[in-house]
């Protein structure tokens, strides 16, 4: 049995329906994110877990218990916002402090506590400091430590690093990251950032506009990409425009060249249009490359990264990108040249929407 | 939230009749004069009063000298401060806040004790005289607000840049404070003008004090002699201040906004 | 021979420039020293001079006389009630503007109002009230024809200590409506929604986080219209005269006819209400700067 289920969630602002039909289960401990583009209502949906808004329609489980009828602060749940929210009157025990004092502990369990959580977070000797004189960073460890000290069954964090800057989002994630499988908390975290998402997470829930595009592991994500839009926001994506030939065998056209799937496309007809999709790092111009397929193309621009080498390729009127690494026997190529791509048919991702 | 809403209605409901209802009672308390029925027969005393136009007229022209020397005051200094004197900007703030801190009355005393006709500087030797510290008193008293309205507009348009890029462009002085700065701090000038207007022509203490005609002393010997006719004039005084009032608030709607955030 | 040359003549275009800078605030710096700093230094000292122009505590010891605490006595009282009564009132209509849930023409109409009312003081306010809760005010006879309640029966008098505490609070409350309302506006979202996840209700959110947070601006307020109430006189003197002794209307008859037949005294009293003035905004700023770096 999932520990957090979100059944059938629907959210309507007036007539604007911004969540749509949102099915979800977690278990314990998992470590999930929610990723998509500003709007996509994956903060909505965690503010209705959180109990800052109702769901239009559906329900919210947490430990078999329907949360819907719970106001926020009967949910025992802990909540880290963007912008740091810490108490400006209070310094970082008592910030800390603050769930366990609501909660009426007693002093002395209430310190054992507040230390334990600074010990977590590495701030112990910042007890007495108050928000304003610390920096982004330390605010939102502090405010991670405050959230989790009262022991809630789940943890949210609404873009937790989205204020920060860019080192400190690296740092600090994977200390969240850290922290969640030393607690061992069901956490669910919210961001827009695809490469936060990908490197902390356990699963990743990828929505559009109110729709859970799909649901799998970093890997699954990246590889084999459901549909379109979650091919083109993890990752860089190139796409390009084929015909039918023959559904039975397979075989598409892409401008005047013509290559064979592996995926099926029996369903299809011949003449029909689809999309293929690859990504930058499946292709190798090297003449004994591995791979059964081959495009030919014009390089249109070569950039050496050092490590990586981006070419820029005009495929049948198209440019795709692709990385190969350095080779320090292989120069790479020029604008202009006329080169051939090799990869694996299996690479191909048909994008069906 | 509910509650929160109906709480909510009900203090601003609250405060609403509290402000509306004394000036509903004065305008009732005006129209009272003729007996039996409502007239404007008050208001049509106090304009036919001879004492009333001057005192009037009286306190209008110093709100024009206050405004006009104050902003010739303030508008070089507050210039000068953020362009050439950056170190004295608490100084000159806090001289501006102090007459928010030292009341008016004592100020005057401190006037009538340094400046009279005994004294080394005799202002109050002469008529004329007392009307020119009449005016410097005023013009303190207002500083605070003119100084704070245009300095905010400087502020807001970044005059040192604005020099600089006249400076680099071969401005001359009068052409740089008069082409570049004067017209854009215009509606901080009128926001403290307006400020000033509504100060001097209420004020009582600075004139009583000074034996001068203005339009307070005025108001308060009418108050005490006459019924009707000091409501219709707290009807005037509130018009005036809302109009002044109204004025700046459209002049913020027309107010250069704050330079473009990077 | 040459960079000296060099170096003295950029010296003294320094200085020369440094005196043309200095030179561009004379004007102001005079007007200042003229009519702000030497009298209301003047007067400080005279505070600690007899007649004879020797140093002496004496002026200070006699406004410890029964009549002149008195009136500082009534002062201090007027102006904590009207301030208190200011800062409560004005508080919650902050509250309501800020967090009510009202619409949005609400706040805008209230907050230009505030601004107009907040300057509507002096004469004008005191015949303003007169006509309302005076014995032929407008509200007096409608309590009267309406409800049967004889108000001025009741001992209420406009002519009192309560009846200038309700007019001063007329330009206290909106004052204080002005002061706040940015302050709870500054309360953020997150505090309130940070608290509830963490086990609040709303009496423990205001108790522990939004009150504190807002105390240095509510202090700061009270404090700010504390020492506006204490200085005012104009409103006083046009209601009740000088039945109501207050320090301004003392300091008033003194500079008119030397009432106290002592000009030092007079000296002493204003020096008085500078203290006390001064007192108040001092402590206003603090708070002010406490504010504004808790909610940076």
């Amino acid at each position: 049995m999932s520990f957090l289920a979100l059944s059938n969630i629907q959210k309507s602002f007036g007539s604007n329906r911004v969540v749509h039909n949102f099915d979800m289960e977690i278990e314990k401990g998992e470590f999930v994110s929610f990723l998509g583009p500003s709007g996509c209502g994956k903060t909505t949906v965690l503010r209705m877990i959180a109990g800052f808004e109702n769901p239009s329609a559906g329900t919210i489980t947490i430990a078999g218990r329907n949360q819907n009828d719970l106001k926020p602060n009967q949910r025992n749940i802990g909540m880290v916002f963007q912008a740091y929210a810490l108490f400006p009157n209070m310094n970082v025990f008592d910030n800390v402090a603050f769930g366990l004092k609501i909660a009426g502990l007693a002093k002395a369990e209430i310190q054992t506590r507040v230390m334990e959580m600074l010990k977590l977070i590495k701030l112990g000797h910042l007890a007495e400091r108050y928000p304003y004189q610390m920096s982004g960073g330390q605010q939102q460890r502090v405010a991670l430590a405050r959230a989790l000290a009262p022991k809630p069954q789940v943890l949210l964090l609404d873009e937790p690093l989205s204020a920060l800057d860019a080192k400190i989002r690296v740092s600090l994630r994977e200390e969240i990251r850290l922290i969640q499988q030393t607690l061992g908390i069901t956490t669910v975290f919210v961001t827009h950032d695809q490469e936060e998402a990908l490197s902390i997470s356990d699963r990743i829930v990828v929505m559009n506009a109110g729709r859970a595009d799909q649901i799998g592991t970093p890997f699954e994500i990246y590889n084999r990409p459901a549909t379109r839009f979650v091919a083109s926001f993890v990752g860089t994506l190139n796409v390009l425009a084929a015909t039918v030939v023959d559904p039975a065998a397979g075989t598409v056209t892409i401008g005047d060249q013509t290559i064979t799937l592996r995926e099926s496309i029996a369903t299809m007809a011949k003449g029909d249009h689809l999309h293929l999709a690859l990504r930058p790092e499946a292709g190798s111009l090297a003449e004994g490359a591995r791979g059964d397929t081959a495009l030919v193309g014009a390089v249109t621009s070569s950039h050496f990264l050092g490590s990586v080498i981006r070419t820029r390729l005009d495929v049948a009127g198209t440019v795709i990108s692709f990385d190969t690494f350095n080779d320090p026997n292989t120069k790479p190529p020029a604008v202009g040249d006329h080169v051939t791509l090799r990869f694996a048919a299996n690479d191909l991702l048909i994008i069906r929407d | 939230m509910k509650t929160n809403k109906i709480l909510a209605w009900f203090v601003v409901a609250f405060g609403a009749t509290y402000f509306i209802v004394p000036l509903l009672a004065t305008f009732e308390f005006s129209l009272r004069m003729r007996r039996g029925e409502y007239s404007f027969d008050a208001y049509a005393t106090v304009f036919s009063d001879v004492s009333f136009r001057e005192s009037f007229s009286y306190s209008i022209a110093m709100a024009i000298a206050t405004i006009a020397f104050g902003t010739l005051l303030v508008v070089p200094t507050a210039y000068w401060v953020r362009l050439r004197l950056p170190q004295m900007r608490p100084v000159v703030e806090f001289i501006t806040l102090m007459p928010l801190v030292i009341p008016a009355i004592v100020l005057v005393f401190g006037y009538l004790r340094l400046y009279n006709s005994s004294s080394m500087i005799p202002f109050t030797g002469t008529t004329r005289g007392t009307d020119l510290l009449f005016l410097f008193a005023l013009m303190t008293l207002s500083l605070p607000y003119t100084y704070r309205s245009i300095d905010a507009s400087m502020r807001a348009i970044d005059v040192a840049t604005l020099t600089e890029a006249a400076q680099s462009l071969g401005a001359s002085w009068t052409t740089i404070l008069f082409k570049c700065i004067f017209p854009n701090v215009i509606s901080g000038v009128l926001s403290g003008a307006f400020i000033t207007f509504a100060i001097v022509i209420g004020e009582f203490t600075i004139p009583s004090l000074l034996n001068r005609p203005a339009f307070g002393p005025y108001l308060q010997l009418i108050g005490a002699n006459r019924a009707y006719e000091p409501p219709a004039l707290a009807m005037i005084a509130f018009a005036m201040t809302w109009l002044s009032m109204g004025a700046i608030q459209l002049l913020s709607r027309f107010t250069i906004s704050a330079p473009a955030k990077p | 021979m040459i960079k000296e040359t060099a170096r003295m003549s950029a010296s003294k275009a320094d200085l020369n420039r440094k005196i043309f800078d200095w030179l561009g605030i004379a004007p102001f710096m005079l007007f200042a020293l003229m009519f702000l700093v030497v009298p209301t230094l003047y007067l400080v000292t005279g505070a600690f001079q007899n007649a004879a122009g020797e140093w002496t505590l004496e002026n200070i010891r006699g406004l410890f006389t029964d009549k002149i605490l008195a009136s500082f006595s009534i002062s201090i009282r007027i102006s904590l009630a009207s301030a208190l009564g200011g800062a409560l009132i004005g508080f919650l209509m902050s509250w309501a503007l800020v967090l009510g849930g009202l619409p949005s023409w609400v706040r805008s109409l209230v907050l230009t109002f505030c601004g107009v009312a907040s300057n509507f003081a002096g004469v004008p306010l005191a015949f303003a009230f007169l006509a309302t809760l005076g014995r032929m005010g407008l509200v007096t006879l409608l309590l009267r024809d309406w409800f049967g309640i004889n108000l001025y029966a009741t001992g209420f008098n406009l002519l009192s200590f309560l009846g200038l505490t309700l007019t001063y609070m007329y330009f206290q409350i909106p004052l204080m409506v002005l002061i706040v309302t940015p302050a709870i506006d500054g309360l953020r979202k997150e505090w309130r929604e940070a608290a509830e996840i963490l086990g609040a209700n709303i009496f423990q959110y205001w108790t522990k986080v939004a009150l504190p947070i807002l105390f240095p601006s509510i202090m700061g307020s009270f404090l700010l219209l504390f020492a506006n109430a204490f200085g005012a006189i104009a409103t006083a003197y046009a209601l009740t005269g000088s039945s109501l002794n207050i320090v301004p209307i003392q300091l008033y008859a003194q500079i008119r006819g030397d009432v106290l037949h002592n000009a030092n005294l007079g000296y002493a009293l204003a020096f008085g209400m500078i203290v006390i003035t001064g007192i108040s905004n001092v402590i206003y700023i603090f708070l002010r700067m406490r504010a504004e770096r808790w909610q940076k």
